[in-house]
């Protein structure tokens, strides 16, 4: 401990260049730690010396330096879906879900808007509408989310998060594959900015209010992609005889082959695929069969019946990119 | 009678400083540093109107012994203040307490139990006060400075 004269801050400041490389790992570290200080904290700063004055020992106090933290704004906004929300033309209130994060030291309400007119995508959601995760179960609960209101907007405590409801209709023109892009934006409502801007007086607190490294506002981009299935049916019918060919007389049997085909990159639900038994001709009992596999007449446990009039197979949910080819049988009278 | 009381009085707070040989001055500063189109770094110190979470603290404690005797066994004690993080201690000598101010040593000797019951290693972010303890006396009219920096939680 060397007892040197007054330094002046001159020699501090001159020197500050050498002493660079031990702060730069401070500076990430307290960067590390969230919001930090609330704003309007106080920081004081006061020492205490003590000497011996001729075998007394005397305390002295130094002054008090007083600080106030000011509040910083910082906003996050980011997409949570794990990937695109899959919708299907004419779909209402398809969901994307977002967190917005107040990175601040102090409460902030947090001003939110949606771009649903993005150039680049394939379409645009109608009827856009954002819902505030009252309860916080991240998931949107008809009747119990709030509708976001410009004139009340949310108000984020320090390092707290809200999550954000964005809901839009899917128009019905669109197509299996098709994309939108909406994007979420949220801004501080003291203020926003290159980072540094002051808005004196407004931080919590009554100090400042400084515009953090997020410049206080934020966007990210939730996807939606239309995910949809289209069946095509074709149906043949093969004549055998009784004598071996192909004609078209009493007693001749006709095999009709449904095939049924699902595209698209979605799954049809609940399909069922009937055909009416011809006039003139009669159905030849526990005929039916899927994919080669014989089907027994009778509701039960298979996907087949027949009802007296026609035929009828349940496929229920098909994914596209199958194919299903049924088949039955008929006499002619 | 009642005159004396007001002397009494006016006389009590400059009898004090009087008594008091050394005096003790705190000041804080912020470090600013910027990068200049060269690439180099200025790093400017600022009287703070304001702070915020991240900011680099000076903190400049000087002390002068205004008496004619010499001050011995001078020891000064900074306690920080919650919300700043101690970084380092500039001219290096302090001694460090972890423990709100009862024990005091060298950083490197110093140990914090943690929260599942083990041991580890005092660091800077764990100082709670910083003392100086000057080996030698300070002679009449001489005056020094002690200096440490911290970052605004």
């Amino acid at each position: 401990m060397s007892l040197g004269k007054r330094q002046h801050l001159r020699f501090i400041a001159l020197h500050a260049p050498l002493l660079l490389a031990a702060l730069s790992p401070v500076c990430l570290a307290s960067q590390a730690q969230a919001a930090g200080t609330l704003a309007g904290t106080s920081i004081e700063n006061t020492a205490t010396a003590s000497y011996d004055d001729g075998g007394t020992t005397v305390t002295v106090d130094s002054n008090t330096v007083s600080l106030i933290v000011d509040e910083i704004l910082d906003i996050a906004v980011n997409w949570d879906d794990p990937g695109d929300v899959s919708v299907r033309p004419g779909e209402l209130d398809a969901v994307l879900k977002f967190t917005v994060t107040n990175g601040g030291n102090g409460p902030e309400p947090a001003i939110l808007g949606i771009d649903s007119n993005i150039a680049s995508d394939a379409f645009d959601p109608t009827a856009v509408t954002m819902f505030i995760d009252t309860d916080d179960n991240g998931v949107y609960d008809v009747g119990t989310d709030t509708l976001y209101s410009p004139a009340t907007p949310p108000t984020l405590a320090p390092d707290a998060s809200i999550t954000v409801f964005l809901l839009g209709d899917i128009p019905a023109s669109t197509a299996d594959g098709e994309r939108s892009e909406v994007e979420l934006t949220a801004t501080a409502a003291t203020g926003s900015g290159t980072p540094g801007t002051v808005f004196a007086g407004q931080g919590e607190g009554g100090g400042d209010a400084v515009v953090g490294s997020t410049g206080a506002t934020a966007d990210d981009s939730g996807f939606y992609a239309v995910v949809d299935a289209a069946l095509d049916l074709t149906k043949t019918a093969t004549v055998l005889d009784p004598f071996g060919g192909a004609t078209q007389v009493p007693g001749a049997i006709i095999t009709y082959r449904l095939t049924a085909e699902t595209t698209g990159s979605g799954a049809l639900d609940n399909v069922v695929i009937t055909d009416a038994i011809p006039a003139d001709t009669t159905y030849v009992d526990e005929s039916i069969t899927l994919d080669s596999t014989g089907l027994t007449d009778t509701a039960d446990a298979d996907a087949g019946t027949y009802d007296g009039s026609g035929i009828a197979v349940t496929l229920g949910t098909v994914a596209g990119g199958t194919t299903n080819i049924i088949e039955f049988q008929v006499v002619i009278d | 009678m009642k005159y004396l009381i007001a002397f009494l009085a006016l006389i009590a707070p400059a009898s004090a400083v009087l008594g008091n040989q050394v005096a003790l001055d705190s000041e804080v500063f912020v470090e600013r540093s910027e990068e200049q189109a060269d690439g180099s770094v200025t790093v400017t110190l600022e009287e703070p109107t304001r702070v915020v979470p991240g900011d680099n603290l000076l903190f400049v404690l000087t002390y002068e012994n205004t008496g004619a005797e010499a001050a011995e066994n001078f020891v000064v004690t900074n306690p920080m203040p919650e919300a700043v993080v101690f970084v380092e201690e500039i001219d290096g000598g302090a001694r460090y307490s972890v423990d709100g101010g009862t024990v005091f040593g060298a950083l490197a000797e110093l140990r914090i139990a943690s929260e599942d019951g083990v041991e580890r290693n005092a660091q800077p972010a764990d100082v709670t006060h910083i003392r100086w303890t000057l080996t030698e006396p300070i002679p009449a009219g001489a005056s020094g400075q002690l200096k440490f920096r911290g970052v605004v939680r």
